[in-house]
């Protein structure tokens, strides 16, 4: 890909960048977010177009205007949303659109599901190819798209952060799977911020900042602080701002609380000025847990207390007014509403409290959200933008700052970092340890082990909706953790 | 003021630069069209339809529908002149009646939509359904009378200018300064935008629903009440075509399906885009059955338009 340019309202998301990928290699893409990664790989893959660059394989110039294009060339792009239909089981969605037929009209279901089989079995995954999409855990549909992708016979694989979806152990297998994908001979692009993995993963890495090409490197070559300062132009240590509590005093109190399979007989407390971290595999009741503490499920039995108050029928509106606040996990499905402007995001949840019977105060609204845009240091051309055309590292200042807005004595933020640049996490840890030290109690939910341990004054750790284990921060490993989440102590 | 804001301005204005284009050529064709008669009648037919457009907007809006409007507005009609039967004591005492009843409907609507997790579409089938049959019971052909003075509502002028303009134009006045400017507007689109959101940052989206089905009902009685008042007897069918006429204008004016965007800035224009294409093919002579094929083709080609812009 040579000199490619691309322009959206409001934004140059690409400047004249070069890329270029050999076979037999996994090439990173890596810079903050909004760097313009994601828009680089979709112009390869024809969902975009460019508005100037050549692209050429094989030293032939193409130009592809549909997905269904590049897929003629050998490209697949395995996005972080899957394109995979939840209804449909692993077999039809893997052939999806180009499904084996008999006599033209009718699908042949026998070699459907023996090609399938030896596509999953290529990748060593173990799935029922009947079951329906929906019933598997987000690692398993990573494999079927990854067994969509070869079943096109794709030698060149581009995958827009999968990291941000499985963890651990699936994590591992994930970067067999590219392993083996790569000494076949097909090319990989592996899209992620996440420095370590680009050092076990990747042969090369190739830089974009603000649109523009920082630089190609090889990872033999560099250290991870050199690669950090090409990302954001700066040099950033990594570490975590230090932990300083504030005034200790019980906000939230859990007794033996359950809900269906989910949630089975939790108790924790939470005290004031510390920042609770809650460890755990994907599934094992982390979000659950955070949205029966909101109110936005109910549970079938046991007591929530806040600030020593029993709580009984909680709604998300009641647990607001008490001073409880939610950063969910997927922006899109539970944190924005991503048609609407930067300003209406930032006050649905105070909107009561800037009124004058019943309007809104404009002049009131608008300095509220200016003064959000210039602390949280959020990139908008305007408040009246409409959040879908912002970053996802802005995206989620957004929803800090709609929440920071309502003034909680709890925050719970389920993943705050996920998908977030380097520079974004920062500020963001900053953040939260300024809001601790002010005396709000914070839940963190995080994948991360780093992260946990890091900014956590305790660890909760959960395995299949029970907590497994508790620890303070200073005795906390990466093992300790995983062991008690996987289970494997008593 | 930033692009994206200028194109959505911009497909709004030029919502209104087709109605000014149909005026123009409609006026080219027939000499009648531009007096002042022939304007009192647009007035006339742009009011009833305006009235149950402006309710659907907002349904439209929390990506819900209406499709009982159509019955309700039958209801009322046939009530108020039935009830009334040309007695000017027992005006505002039956009005008062059909607007609750109205309410009530709207209420139960928006009641079994939050609590039952169906689909608008479908509690509003069976709901119009419901009423049309009640009405029906009530009075198979038009019937009633209304006395003298409630003809004003349609047929009287305020200095040169109709009735049914202020009529429609203090409805679509309240309607923009509800959804642009009061919390309950902000959480008419939160509430269509994306409702797990919403429900997430505190707003109660059940209570925002039931209440935008009683305001699509509310304009549904004062529709009905208005075409009472035009045509002096209640009519059982009169409400049945704004079913899905009611539904046209929303989407000309670039309502989305979907929810969350759009309003009744767009859906003005739209409503008179429907009543002037009509009453020009009256005018010209045309069949009015070619009303309903060129309606048709307006929907699609506008759905289309704003599908492409996005």
């Amino acid at each position: 890909m040579q000199g490619i340019s691309k322009a959206f309202p409001g934004v140059q998301a690409l400047e004249k960048v070069d890329f270029d990928c050999v076979a037999g290699e996994v090439h990173a893409l890596v810079g903050e977010n909004g760097a313009g990664k994601s828009t680089l790989m979709k112009i390869l893959a024809g969902a975009y177009r460019p508005d100037e660059g050549t692209i050429s394989i094989r030293d032939k110039t193409i130009a592809p205007a549909t997905p269904k294009e590049a897929q003629a060339y050998g490209i697949s792009i395995i996005y972080q949303e899957f394109n995979l239909i939840p209804e449909l089981s692993v077999c039809q969605n893997v052939f999806l659109g180009r499904e084996p037929s008999k006599g033209r009209l009718f699908i042949d279901n026998a070699a459907l599901y023996q090609r399938t089989k030896a596509l999953l079995s290529e990748l060593g995954a173990d799935i029922d190819l009947h079951t329906k999409v929906k019933n598997l855990s987000v690692a398993q549909q990573q494999m079927v798209e990854m067994a969509k992708a070869l079943s096109l016979n794709a030698d060149i694989i581009i995958m827009d952060e999968p990291s941000a979806v499985v963890s651990g152990k699936e994590l591992k297998s994930l970067f067999g799977i590219i392993r083996s994908l790569r000494d076949s001979g097909n090319a990989i692009i592996y899209i992620s911020h996440r420095i370590d993995e680009i050092f076990e993963i990747a042969d090369r890495a190739t830089v974009l900042k603000d649109g523009k090409l920082v630089g190609t490197i090889s990872t033999r070559d560099v250290d991870k602080p050199s690669i950090i300062s090409m990302m954001v132009g700066r040099n950033l240590d990594e570490t975590f701002p230090a932990k300083e509590q504030g005034e200790k005093e019980e906000i939230l109190a859990l007794e033996d609380v359950s809900r269906g399979t989910v949630l089975k007989g939790v108790s924790l407390k939470v005290y004031s000025g510390e920042i609770l971290g809650i460890a755990g595999l994907v599934g094992s009741g982390r979000t659950e847990l955070a949205r029966v503490i909101f109110g936005a499920d109910p549970i079938d039995r046991g007591e929530i207390s806040f600030k020593g108050e029993r709580i009984k029928r909680c709604t998300p509106k009641k647990a607001i007014s008490r001073g409880i606040a939610f950063v969910t996990e997927d922006r899109k499905k539970e944190g924005l509403v991503d048609c609407l402007p930067v300003k209406n995001n930032l006050t649905f949840p105070i909107l009561d409290k800037i009124k004058k019977w019943v309007f809104i105060k404009n002049e009131e609204e608008r300095s509220i959200c200016n003064r959000c845009i210039q602390q949280f240091n959020i990139t908008t051309p305007s408040i009246n933008q409409e959040v879908q055309y912002l970053s996802g590292g802005n995206q989620q200042k957004v929803i800090l700052a709609k929440w920071t807005n309502t003034n909680p004595t709890l925050i719970i933020m389920d993943e705050p970092t996920r998908g977030i640049d380097v520079g974004a996490k920062a500020e963001i840890y900053n953040l939260m340890r300024m809001l601790a030290k002010q005396g709000t109690a914070i839940i963190m939910i995080s994948s991360e082990l780093p992260e946990i341990i890091g900014m956590s004054d305790r660890i909760v750790v959960m395995h299949d909706g029970r907590i497994a284990g508790t620890c303070a921060s200073f005795e906390a490993t990466e093992e300790r953790i995983l062991m008690l989440a996987t289970c494997q102590v008593a | 003021m930033n692009i994206e804001r200028w194109k959505e301005r911009w497909t709004t204005i030029v919502v209104y630069l087709v109605l000014a284009v149909l005026m123009i050529f409609t006026g080219l064709a027939s000499d009648v069209f531009f007096t002042s008669r022939n304007f009192d009648n647009i007035a006339r037919q742009a009011a009833g339809l305006g009235l149950v457009s402006i309710g659907q907007t907002f349904a439209i809006l929390t990506a819900g529908i209406d499709l009982s409007l159509g019955s309700v507005v039958s209801l009322t009609s046939c009530l108020t002149t039935g009830l009334v039967l040309g007695k000017p004591g027992l005006l505002i005492p039956v009005i008062a009646l059909v607007i609750a009843l109205a309410l009530l409907v709207g209420f139960l609507n928006g009641f079994i939509i939050t609590r039952s997790g169906v689909h608008a579409l479908i509690v509003t089938l069976g709901m119009m359904s419901v009423v049309q049959g009640a009405v029906l019971l009530y009075t198979k052909a038009p019937y009633g009378e209304i006395p003298e003075s409630f003809g004003f509502l349609a047929w009287g002028k305020l200095g040169p200018i109709p009735v049914p303009v202020f009529l429609l134009g203090a409805v679509a006045a309240v309607a923009i300064v509800v959804l642009h400017r009061t919390t309950f507007g902000r959480y008419v689109y939160a509430t269509g935008g994306n409702e797990e959101v919403a429900r997430l940052s505190g707003i109660k989206t059940a209570r925002v629903k039931i209440y935008t089905y009683m305001i699509c009902s509310f304009t549904a009685a004062l529709s009905g009440l208005f075409l009472a008042s035009r045509m002096g007897m209640g009519d059982p069918l009169v409400g049945q075509a704004y079913m899905l006429d009611s539904i046209v204008p929303v989407l000309i004016g670039g309502t989305s399906l979907t929810g969350g965007k759009g309003g009744v800035v767009g859906t003005l224009p739209g409503i008179f885009i429907m009543v002037v294409l009509s009453n020009a093919l009256n005018l010209l002579d045309v069949s009015s059955y070619w009303q309903w094929i060129v309606e048709g083709g307006i929907i699609i080609v506008a759905v289309a338009f704003y599908w492409r812009e996005k």
